[in-house]
């Protein structure tokens, strides 16, 4: 069996309101290995994003313990937990979250520069092609429409040659079409970069790809 | 992240436009300071040299007793140029045995060291600048000698038992303003003469001077050397002319405090376009993070992009405000006739130093705490950043601007009163404008839906709106302090300094000559004053205590100079009226009728001498004694160029003495010709001229009033971008709300009329408040910093809203007028 590249235990999250704390995650037990691909579903609120952003660590749990590639995330501080995230981790955000003053190839290049690569452009470029928008790399976030924008969320993904992958509602701002195609890509990629994969989404379609579903429902896991 | 990463961002940033505003508001503070100070430093520089003509010197030694020849040798060995000058009464005598008391004054080689002698060959004519002085054997001497001796040119006099030869018509002479109580017209002559006149022996009352010139700092270690004892007087520009000493004094004050408040403006234009490019970046921050970006990472990223923008707005800020102070010193040329000496590096330094402090006090806070934004912001929006340590933003603003505003001025009390009064302001602000959001929305109740809609927007963001007010608020307030000052010292500088204010004053008129000479006067001059009978006596006794006996007892005061002499001659008038320009400022002024013998004495005079109300003056005129009474102590302008006496009687003590009489009038320059008339007619007559002593304070105070305005135009500019930059940091979240309501179907009107509104809503309460602030601020300074009377403007109430509500509405409407035309959907997109 595949090692556990993520493995959640007792997380529990809670939050400040008027009547003293809320409980958003509860009790959460979660092991996914490498190459699994996940997808977390339920329905709004449940607390799907507030756990994906916990194992990705970027957030903290109100208590339990989180090891993210035989780290564990929960015991490090913000500085080591963004080093963790800089080499093992990639994201595919709803909202695509480029950044506007960037180009698509700068866009795709930003990891690269992070970890001080001296030659990003090749590379980058490469995955800009496999994506299929090697012809826009000059062009800005705003002169690209929502699909090919996740597409280039896509490729900046893949270029820091993530050991896992952490899509929140890919599809969740594209109509049916630009999704599929969306899907299709995430999808292919993974296979051929052989990344574990967790998304959180609505869509049973997208959920329907992954290797297993697991359900959310008031912070606790039910399937 | 590495420098070249940084780079790379801070490059997109500004291509993007995000950095602009940043970077223009560093611009302005730098090149504001930069070329402010320039151009005071050099206009400082020219002031000061033209203000020592006055002295004929940079310093000199004085003394009532010859000057020992080591002070001329250690002068010259420390490199000062030196040049004597004596100066002593005397009478001249014509070959037609007509003669006149006159002021002699015997100069050497060299003299003068600053300034020029101005001589002609035409009594009252046009001259041009001499070259050396009169030769020996030779004297020149002042027009108004000319006919009353009744000798020209080529003639002969006599001073003592030495014949001279007249050779010039001495027109002007460098340093007789400090001097020109000194009665008697001038006659110059070479030192070397002196001993041939004879009139020069132990006793004679002579005033000895050891004029120096050369750099401050081996003056400065001169002085320390000599160690001067109480028999020598150390004199520079200001203390040998307090009237040009406190213009000076009150005009460098302001251009600082306007320099000052131009950075303080520009520095609040810099905190809020870096919390606007920070705020900005919130997203950008959270993105990076998730991609592997630490907070060390994120910290060093943006502070190296500060760095860069830093650096760069110095490098750009220094040659754009060195290229300004060419543009003013260019514009200004005609109106400068001294030419200025070359910058010192203080106004580069200083503007560097600005850049660099505004950017950490000002920029940096905001873009601190870039680090602990939530990488969790990327997955939920609604996750701020953390939240911005107050005490810190706060507290290196606050510390920034001290630094600033101390290095600035040079001048603790300055900065303090500034700061306090800012705080003070802000304090009040705070609660009035949050009094006018509250009562702005009851009032919005009643109102159509574009105010409405104005009034619930700023409600809403009732915090950011109060904050907005106070920032808008107090920058008006600064601009109209320096309005408001800078008409308070113009009108005070002018008002002491009318176009006809006297500048001949006559003397020696006998009591026949009153009626022809005043006709004479009435029908060629303009702005006669009174007449004054003056009468020479001296203070013999006070109390029954004998005058040297109380001038033994009185404490010299550490810190004054040479008190007055309370033994020493000195001219006394008596008048049934308080003269103009007089105060009463104890006791009361007598009636016409009042049969009592009384005095009134100038409060400074009396002060030093211990004199008070009620103590008993016995004087001596001419062998006969008078006891007389403290009955008042008057507070003078001296600066009024009108007759004053420190010593005033009452008619029924003085009416008896043989007096003659004073007055003076004012005579414009091209009529000169008319005094060669009066004297021929009253060759017994003493005319002073003053008019050139006029005219050089005239010109200075014109000259420094246009610095003034200037600064005034730069904190202007300041203040402009201050709007700008405030107006900018809040478009997001008002474009957003107004996008919204496009979007559920309001019209473009609606939207562009609330927006007017709101921006001259904002405008007005500002406007409102600054005038509060401006009449607060502007009494302190006056009376704490200028030495100014307080007052009250009334305008100010309409004028402060009236011109906040225009600004802002314009600057407002103009950085918003673009994003309103554009389609909701664009707009909703951009500030999403």
């Amino acid at each position: 069996m595949n090692p556990s590249v993520v493995r959640a235990a007792g997380i529990e999250k809670s939050v400040p309101n008027v009547d003293g704390r809320l409980l958003i995650l509860d009790g959460i037990e979660l092991e996914i290995n490498a190459g699994e691909s996940v997808a977390v579903t339920g329905a709004s609120g449940s607390g799907k994003t507030t756990l994906l952003g916990i194992l990705a660590g970027l957030d903290l749990p109100t208590a339990g313990s989180v090891h993210l590639a035989g780290h564990e995330i929960t015991a490090m501080d913000e500085e080591q937990r963004a080093q963790i995230r800089g080499r093992h981790v990639g994201f595919v955000f709803q909202t695509f979250q480029l950044l506007a003053s960037l180009t698509a190839l700068e866009n795709v290049m930003l990891p690269a520069e992070l970890r001080g690569d001296a030659d990003a452009t090749s590379a980058a470029l490469e995955l800009l092609r496999q994506v299929g928008l090697g012809e826009r790399a000059g062009h800005y976030p705003r002169q690209l429409s929502g699909g090919e924008q996740q597409r280039v969320a896509i490729a900046r993904a893949f270029a820091s040659r993530p050991t896992i992958l952490f899509a929140d509602e890919p599809t969740g701002n594209l109509d049916t079409r630009t999704g599929g195609r969306v899907i299709e890509l995430l999808f292919d990629l993974n296979a051929a970069f052989a990344t574990t994969l967790v998304l959180v989404t609505h869509d049973d379609r997208l959920a329907a790809r992954c290797r297993r579903m697991v359900e959310m429902e008031a912070g606790r896991l039910v399937a | 992240m590495n420098l070249r990463l940084a780079v790379r961002l801070a490059w997109r940033d500004w291509r993007s436009g995000e950095l602009a505003l940043l970077l223009v508001a560093l611009l302005v503070a730098i090149s504001t300071v930069t070329a402010i100070s320039l151009f005071v430093d050099r206009l400082h520089r020219a002031l000061l040299a033209e203000s020592v003509n006055f002295l004929a010197a940079d310093r000199y030694v004085g003394a009532t007793h010859p000057i020992p020849d080591d002070f001329r040798r250690a002068a010259r060995a420390r490199g000062l140029e030196t040049a004597d000058t004596l100066v002593f009464p005397s009478m001249v005598f014509a070959a037609n045995e007509r003669h006149q008391l006159i002021s002699v004054k015997a100069v050497s080689e060299g003299y003068p060291l600053r300034g020029a002698l101005v001589t002609g060959s035409e009594p009252f004519g046009s001259g041009s600048a001499a070259a050396g002085t009169p030769k020996p054997g030779e004297v020149w001497m002042d027009s108004r000698l000319f006919p009353a001796l009744d000798v020209r040119l080529g003639d002969m006099v006599e001073v003592g038992v030495a014949p001279l030869k007249v050779s010039r018509v001495l027109l002007k002479e460098p340093d007789r303003g400090g001097s020109f109580f000194d009665l008697g017209p001038r006659l110059l002559m070479n030192l070397a003469d002196v001993p041939a006149t004879e009139v020069v022996q132990p006793g004679s009352r002579i005033d000895y001077r050891l004029l120096l010139r050369g750099e401050d700092q081996a003056l400065d270690a001169y002085r320390a050397a000599l160690r001067l004892d109480e028999g020598f007087q150390w004199v520079g520009v200001r203390e040998s002319s307090p009237r040009i000493g406190a213009a000076l004094d009150r005009a460098e004050s302001f251009l600082l405090l306007g320099g000052l408040l131009a950075v303080l403006l520009a520095g609040v234009a810099v905190a809020l376009s870096a919390h606007r490019y920070a705020r900005r970046h919130y997203d950008h921050v959270g993105i990076l993070k998730t991609l592997g970006a630490g907070p060390a990472s994120v910290l060093s990223g943006f502070m190296g992009i500060l760095l860069i923008v830093g650096s760069l707005s110095v490098a750009l800020g220094l040659s754009l405000g060195g290229a300004l102070h060419l543009v003013i010193v260019a514009t200004l040329d005609a109106f400068i006739p001294v030419s200025l000496p070359p910058p010192g590096p203080r106004p580069f330094l200083l503007g560097a130093a600005t850049g660099m402090i505004c950017a950490l006090a000002f920029a940096m806070p905001p873009l601190l705490h870039l680090k602990d934004i939530s990488p969790m912001r990327v997955m939920r929006r609604n996750l701020g950043a953390a939240p911005a340590s107050e005490w810190l933003t706060w507290g290196a603003a606050a510390a920034g601007s001290l630094l600033l505003l101390i290095w600035y001025s040079e001048s603790l009390a300055l900065t303090l009163w500034t700061l306090l009064g800012t705080g003070a302001v802000l304090l009040a602000f705070g609660g009035l404008s949050w009094l006018l959001l509250r009562g702005g929305r009851a009032l919005g109740m009643q109102a159509g839906s574009r105010l409405r809609l104005a009034l619930s927007g700023l409600q809403r963001r009732r915090r950011d709106s109060t904050a907005q007010i106070l920032v808008f608020g107090l920058a008006i307030m600064l601009l109209l302090v320096l309005a408001l000052l800078r008409t308070a010292l113009i009108d005070e500088w002018r008002s002491a300094l009318p176009d006809d204010v006297p500048n001949h004053f006559l003397m020696n008129v006998a009591p026949e000559q009153l009626a022809p000479v005043e006709a004479l006067l009435g029908a060629n001059t303009s702005r006669q004053g009174p007449l004054y009978p003056m009468v020479r006596g001296r203070v013999a006794a006070v109390n029954g205590v004998g005058a040297k006996v109380w001038q033994a007892g009185l404490e010299r005061k550490s810190t004054g100079g040479p008190i007055e002499e309370l033994s020493e001659e000195r001219n006394l008038t008596w008048t049934p009226v308080l003269p103009n320009e007089n105060v009463v400022v104890a006791g009361s002024w007598w009636s016409g009728d009042d049969e009592r013998a009384l005095v009134s004495l100038e409060d400074v005079y009396a002060e030093e001498l211990g004199l008070g109300l009620g103590d008993r003056l016995e004087f001596d005129i001419g062998g006969r004694r008078l006891e007389v009474e403290v009955a008042s102590l008057r507070a003078i302008e001296w600066e009024s160029m009108q007759p004053n006496f420190l010593v005033i009687l009452s008619p029924a003590a003085l009416e008896d003495f043989p007096a003659t009489y004073m007055t003076s009038f004012f005579l414009p320059t091209g009529e000169k010709a008319f005094l060669n008339r009066l004297l021929s007619e009253f060759p017994t007559i003493t005319v002073i001229e003053v008019d050139a002593i006029v005219e050089q304070i005239k010109s200075i105070v014109d000259r420094v009033t246009q610095a003034v305005e200037l600064v005034l135009a730069l904190v202007l500019v300041s203040g402009c971008l201050v709007l700008i930059a405030s107006i900018q940091a809040s478009r997001d979240a008002r474009l957003g709300e107004h996008a919204l309501v496009r979007t559920l179907g309001g019209a473009k009107s609606l939207i562009a009329g609330s927006l007017a509104f709101e921006f001259a809503l904002l405008g007005a309460f500002s406007g409102l408040t600054a005038a509060v602030g401006a009449e607060v601020t502007v009494a302190l300074l006056q009376v704490q910093v200028f030495e100014l009377p307080a007052s009250l403007h009334p305008a100010l109430w309409l004028l402060g809203p009236a011109v906040g509500a225009l600004l802002v509405l314009g600057v407002g409407l103009a950085g918003t007028w673009r994003i309103v035309s554009s389609p909701p959907m664009l707009v909703l997109r951009s500030v999403d």
